[in-house]
């Protein structure tokens, strides 16, 4: 037997005591990979939704632009300030700049749903722009009150093709269901520029505008160029960071994140120390054994560290499939409102380095502990 | 004639801030491949002695040496223990949820052995003191003179120079007991093993070729020929 198959047996010579110190830190593992999970879901929704269309980034107002005539930020849009309708022709403009498409997008809250409708208004003519695919009926048209839904959507609401729909008193066609693939598109409906502005009356205006660049254009000049023009009125947003509203959440749940782990690291610590003590407390004698055998205090060191380290390695795997599972399941439940939870190597990664840290701290103590042992007292303990 | 292998003089140890004297300006010599016993009732210093002469505890004053480490200036002492030492002890100390040959490899994690040879050698072992069928148990199966057993193959895992056995058969019956001390006759005559055993029964002393008798951590006895004249066979 080697000395590290020795260092995977000892923590189980007591399975109860094991296996709750393996739930305890288990369950602080499962939040920090649940919470990682959503924050990357989050994040890469909003990038899918910024970049929809395969455009390059997106433009919206800035805090100061005022003439949409409408102050307050829209939440469909992620906190962006919407701008004046005539922007899209402005920055169409713009040198490097291949194609501008106006949305106008809104959240509502239908009868028979607890959360938000998010409507977004697009013009008919541009509608290739979404890369919607319609699975079931047709298009929507212009200056009708069609629209069509998306698939989260329509399930969330029971509606099918030639179903109605009444957003704010106003009664709505649905003509065709479709798929994107982006949770926050196929939680939403589509319907011409015009209705999606009335919803809010903010006639004459975008949330935000999408772009795509020339061919071989650099994406950075030209949101450079679009920046020096138009500082004033409009920001350029090439991804997530650059939303300072959807920035503050990220950062919210990223200091949520940390705030369990450091609370993971010294609960988590406790309950290893803890066991570890108990464990070198029983052992004492055999710890003299080792001693008399010509153990090192270093190779004991290594062996009560080895067990703890052992032991929080499992509970990161435990606390992964736990935080896993236990995201699904919300996930199956339909509580994360269209969010799709992201797991990603990053965030076990990040799981298994606290698990890893808190067996080290953890069994640093009772390790030391043990090689402190005097070998005569150590035999000599009932 | 042989060599001295362990040279004591003039040994003090104290326990409470020199209240208590365990041992008391004690000096002897043992010869390489030599049976000696140390005898003397509880609380005598004898075990205390036995400690010292395996480096797991300090003396106050005066010398200890064990082939050519003064033990008192050494500061690998581990690597003294694990190279030259075996132990055996009254409670034969086996780790409970390893197998009798996992027991018997542990002080060989000290030397740089691959696990295959290490099993070999345990398992050797093992049929030296006739066990190796019971090598894949767990010690709680095993009888107590079947792990006393196991314990005296552990103490020879790393070919120790020096065999110390602090009451071997202190919790056996006198048949198990005899069979122990059979197996560490043997021992020192087959392998040449120097034999250190700590007793406070006279007739497990008087197997050994020489007693040394400790009592208030003084010597009382130090007699070579007299104690070889009485001895009983088992």
């Amino acid at each position: 037997m080697s000395f590290l198959k020795l260092i995977l047996k000892n923590p189980f010579r007591s399975k109860s005591r094991a296996i709750l110190a393996i739930i305890g830190i288990g369950i602080g593992i499962a939040t920090i990979v649940a919470l990682g999970a959503m924050t990357e879901g989050m994040v890469s929704g909003v990038d899918d939704t910024l970049h929809a269309g395969g455009s390059d980034f997106t433009v919206a107002g800035n805090e100061n632009n005022t003439d949409s005539g409408m102050s307050q930020q829209n939440m469909a849009s992620f906190g962006a300030t919407p701008l004046n309708q005539s922007w899209v022709g402005k920055i169409l403009n713009v040198t490097g700049v291949n194609s501008a498409v106006g949305i106008y997008s809104t959240m509502v809250q239908p009868q028979g749903l607890n959360g938000y409708l998010v409507v977004i208004g697009l013009d008919p003519s541009q509608s290739k722009f979404a890369e919607l695919t319609i699975t079931n009926g047709t298009s929507y048209h212009k200056n009708t009150s069609e629209m069509i839904m998306g698939k989260l959507s329509a399930e969330q609401l029971n509606k099918t093709v030639g179903d109605n729909l009444t957003l704010k008193d106003k009664t709505y066609h649905i003509v065709g269901t479709y798929e994107t693939g982006d949770s926050n598109q196929d939680q939403g409906v589509y319907t011409s520029l015009e209705n999606a502005q009335n919803i809010d009356d903010a006639k004459g205006n975008v949330s935000m505008i999408y772009v795509k660049v020339d061919k071989g254009a650099d994406v950075d000049q030209v949101t450079q160029r679009i920046d020096n023009l138009y500082s004033d009125n409009v920001t350029t947003i090439s991804s997530v960071s650059d939303i300072s509203s959807m920035q503050s959440v990220i950062d919210m749940l990223n200091s949520a994140s940390w705030a369990i782990s450091l609370l993971a690291i010294i609960i988590g610590g406790l309950g290893i120390i803890n066991t570890m003590l108990m464990s070198v407390m029983e052992r004492t004698r055999e710890i003299g054994v080792l001693k008399a055998v010509g153990w090192s205090s270093k190779k004991i060191l290594l062996m009560i560290m080895g067990e703890s380290v052992v032991i929080t390695v499992i509970s990161a795997i435990v606390g992964t499939i736990m935080g896993v599972i236990g995201v699904e399941l919300i996930t199956a439940m339909g509580i994360m409102n269209g969010l799709t939870p992201i797991f990603t190597i990053t965030t076990i990664s990040e799981a298994f380095a606290v698990a890893i840290i808190v067996g080290l701290l953890g069994g640093l103590y009772p390790a030391i502990k043990a090689t402190k042992l005097q070998p005569t007292e150590a035999l000599r303990y009932e | 004639m042989s060599e001295n292998i362990v040279e004591v003089k003039n040994l003090v140890k104290t326990y409470e801030n020199g209240q208590v004297k365990a041992l008391n300006d004690i000096s002897f010599n043992i010869k390489e491949g030599e049976f000696v016993s140390i005898i003397g009732p509880s609380g005598s210093g004898k075990s205390t002695l036995l400690h010292m002469l395996g480096a797991l505890d300090i003396q106050d004053s005066g010398s200890i040496r064990v082939g050519n480490i003064n033990l008192e200036k050494s500061k690998k002492l581990n690597e003294f223990r694990a190279e030259q030492i075996g132990f055996i002890f009254q409670l034969h100390n086996l780790i409970p949820n390893l197998s009798v040959v996992e027991n018997v490899e542990i002080p060989m994690y000290t030397q740089k052995i691959s696990s295959k040879d290490q099993r070999t050698k345990a398992l050797s072992l093992l049929e030296d003191v006739g066990i190796k069928n019971k090598a894949k148990m767990k010690p709680n199966q095993l009888s107590g003179g079947e792990r006393q057993r196991v314990a005296i193959a552990r103490s020879l895992a790393n070919d120790p120079s020096i065999v110390l056995a602090d009451e071997p058969t202190g919790s056996l019956d006198s048949k198990t007991s005899n069979k122990i001390l059979e197996k560490l006759t043997l021992l020192n005559k087959q392998k040449n093993v120097t034999i250190i055993l700590v007793t406070h029964d006279m007739n497990v002393a008087k197997l050994a070729d020489r007693v040394i008798e400790v009592l208030d951590g003084k010597i009382l006895e130090n007699s070579e020929d007299s104690l070889l004249d009485n001895k009983i066979s088992v």
